[in-house]
């Protein structure tokens, strides 16, 4: 900071102590506390332009939580008023639930392998749309579309491909002669591969835009240092491309790994109205349902609690794992 | 040396089949989706399939807007999208003016909190923020379902919106008022202008988050009249034969909007994309 700038100016220059010019005392005193006044006054700006997000946050997001803890330990009706405190029964009866464990288990199956292929198909793709070639811009924006859209469209696109009387990919399917009989996709035995199947489609876009804005920011010298050096293409990735996505790809498996674990709308619709939504019922969809089909709002509530408390736990875990990348990232 | 350039074609053209690859799985669902709509009922379930509608039709569209309450639902999406949009601006470019320009007691503190909170899921939030919404009597109204969205968007956007005015120069600003002018000056004709591309991207990113919702819209409305479109065209299905012309007609002018919206803010993704992403 040069001598003599002027307080106002230099109150808002972040970490840095404003230097006065060497002046007589009192001089010098009076310049203190003009700048104190200055400083105090950006201070409570600062607070009341925040202000209103911070209460927002806390009001319509971290209140509601808190308050799903608390309804988490008393017996509610969703949509009437009375409520009786059980303390931990709702949990009790959750230990004791098989629908319960299904559940997480259904959860586990679909955001393990919707995650997997998400990660290598994005990271796969990224590369790709990484080189130079004709019409780059446009296809990085087509691929980019079913992540765009409303889960609705996706979860209607795909139910009618995967119609089973009338389905295209039936319809090849047959044509090809791969199978001899059509495939009820929507069925209970294929289901849970049908709505991982359209999941990694919608989501894996993600990841390769992540992916992508990582690899663009990677100096070429790199390359062609490891090209000089005679190093071939897979090595090239696993000692150039890896060592530098590593910090990113961490991000993005965990945000991925988040909303996978919680993700309601594509699951719920993709099972809703087909006959075997049972067999795609993961935690989120059954938190849901106990709270609005069986009007339980309080194991509705110990439900999301439990998705919480299992997300902070894992999170705090991979954490620990992977403390280098995390740092990185 | 001829071997050489063999490998390096063959390498060129594996890119532009991968390429190509990504630009069918993307794009085919969507084509179906159109050729779908054109189709007059007969050829929707014709076998073989066409790809080309043989006798196309506006048909569907046309029962869509006088058949169902499509209209309804449309305005309904417009108007509640539009206002969160309009909402979460003021309070994030806020937040965001005062994370990057002030400082005071806890801010980083602030800025973390906003990014924790960017990790909880819509399903932990939407059951008891159904419970208290009944509980203050806004439910089945607009106004929770704004509120709803605008708690949904507000982390995504502070932090994308903290990112931009992070890029702006802090010497433009102290210029000005060392010109003398004052600091609400300086933020109409410096910070905001500099920002407008910021602020135009985060708000089509909250419109399209807000226009994509359906588990707030789901839970929190219940008249038909009030309903937004994805509910809305999740109900098409409630008939007894699903009416599939009529229902990719309708997908397809969901998706318009929002594509429209995409495009426009396509190439600012990769940039903003450092800042956080789109949840979902």
């Amino acid at each position: 900071m040069k001598k003599g700038a002027d307080p106002k100016i230099s109150s808002m220059v972040p970490s840095q102590e404003s230097t006065l010019p060497a002046a007589p005392t009192f001089v010098r005193f009076w310049h203190r506390i003009k700048a104190l006044q200055v400083k105090k006054r950006e201070q409570i700006i600062g607070l009341c332009t925040i202000a209103p997000a911070l209460f927002l946050i806390l009001a319509l997001t971290l209140y509601p939580v808190a308050y799903s803890i608390w309804l988490s330990l008393l017996e509610k009706h969703s949509f009437f008023p009375q409520e009786r405190f059980v303390g931990l029964e709702n949990y009790i009866y959750l230990w004791h639930d098989p629908e319960f464990w299904n559940s997480l288990w259904l959860g586990v199956v679909y955001s393990v392998w919707t995650i997997i292929f998400q990660i290598i198909l994005g990271v796969a793709a990224a590369l790709i749309l990484n080189e130079t070639f004709v019409g780059r811009g446009l296809v990085r924006a087509i691929v980019l579309f079913p992540y765009m859209i409303p889960t609705i469209v996706a979860v209607i696109l795909w139910k009618w491909l995967l119609n089973d009387t009338y389905g295209i990919v039936n319809y090849w399917l047959l044509a090809c002669g791969i199978v001899t009989a059509p495939v009820s996709w929507l069925g209970p035995d294929h289901i849970m591969f049908s709505v991982i199947l359209m999941s990694i489609w919608q989501f894996f876009p993600f990841v390769l835009l992540s992916i992508l804005a990582r690899l663009q920011t990677i100096p070429p010298e790199l390359y062609e240092a490891a090209k000089v050096d005679g190093a071939s293409a897979v090595r090239r990735f696993l000692h150039v491309t890896l060592p530098q996505i590593r910090g990113i790809l961490f991000v993005v498996i965990l945000l991925r790994s988040i909303w996978m674990f919680t993700k309601f709308d594509t699951v719920w619709l993709m099972g809703e109205g087909a006959g075997a939504g049972r067999f795609i019922r993961t935690l989120p969809v059954y938190a849901y349902m106990r709270t609005l089909t069986y009007y339980q709002a309080g194991l509705g509530a110990a439900l999301a609690v439990i998705m919480f408390a299992i997300l902070v736990v894992c999170t705090v875990i991979y954490f620990r794992m992977f403390r280098e990348e995390a740092d990185i990232g | 040396m001829k071997r050489l350039k063999w490998r390096l074609n063959s390498n060129r053209s594996l890119i532009y089949i991968g390429a190509g690859l990504l630009a069918l799985q993307a794009s085919f669902p969507f084509l179906w989706m159109v050729s779908t709509s054109f189709k007059p009922p007969a050829e929707v379930f014709a076998q073989p399939p066409a790809f080309i509608p043989q006798e196309p039709t506006w048909d569907n569209f046309r029962r869509l807007f006088t058949t169902t309450n499509f209209l309804i639902y449309f305005k309904n999406s417009l108007v509640v999208s539009g206002a969160a949009v309009l909402l979460t601006m003021i309070v994030s470019a806020a937040g965001a003016y005062s994370l990057t320009r002030y400082q005071y007691m806890g801010r980083e503190k602030i800025a973390g909190l906003i990014l924790c909170t960017y990790m909880f899921a819509p399903i932990m939030i939407v059951i008891p923020f159904f419970i208290l919404a009944k509980k203050l009597g806004i439910e089945n109204t607009h106004f929770a379902l704004v509120l709803a969205f605008t708690s949904f968007c507000l982390p995504f956007t502070l932090w994308l919106m903290r990112a931009f005015f992070a890029t702006i120069p802090l010497e433009l600003e102290e210029a000005a008022l060392v010109d003398g002018a004052g600091r609400v000056r300086a933020l109409v004709y410096i910070v905001l202008p500099l920002a407008l591309p910021g602020i135009i991207a985060t708000s089509i990113f909250t419109f399209i988050l807000a226009w994509n919702d359906y588990i707030f819209t789901r839970i929190l409305i219940t008249s038909d009249e009030l309903k937004t479109l994805p509910v809305g065209v999740q109900d098409l299905f409630h008939s007894a034969l699903i009416d599939w012309g009529l229902i990719m007609a309708a997908g397809m002018m969901i998706t318009i909007p929002a594509l429209l919206f995409f495009l426009s803010v396509q190439r600012y993704l990769i940039r903003g994309w450092g800042a956080g992403g789109v949840k979902g």
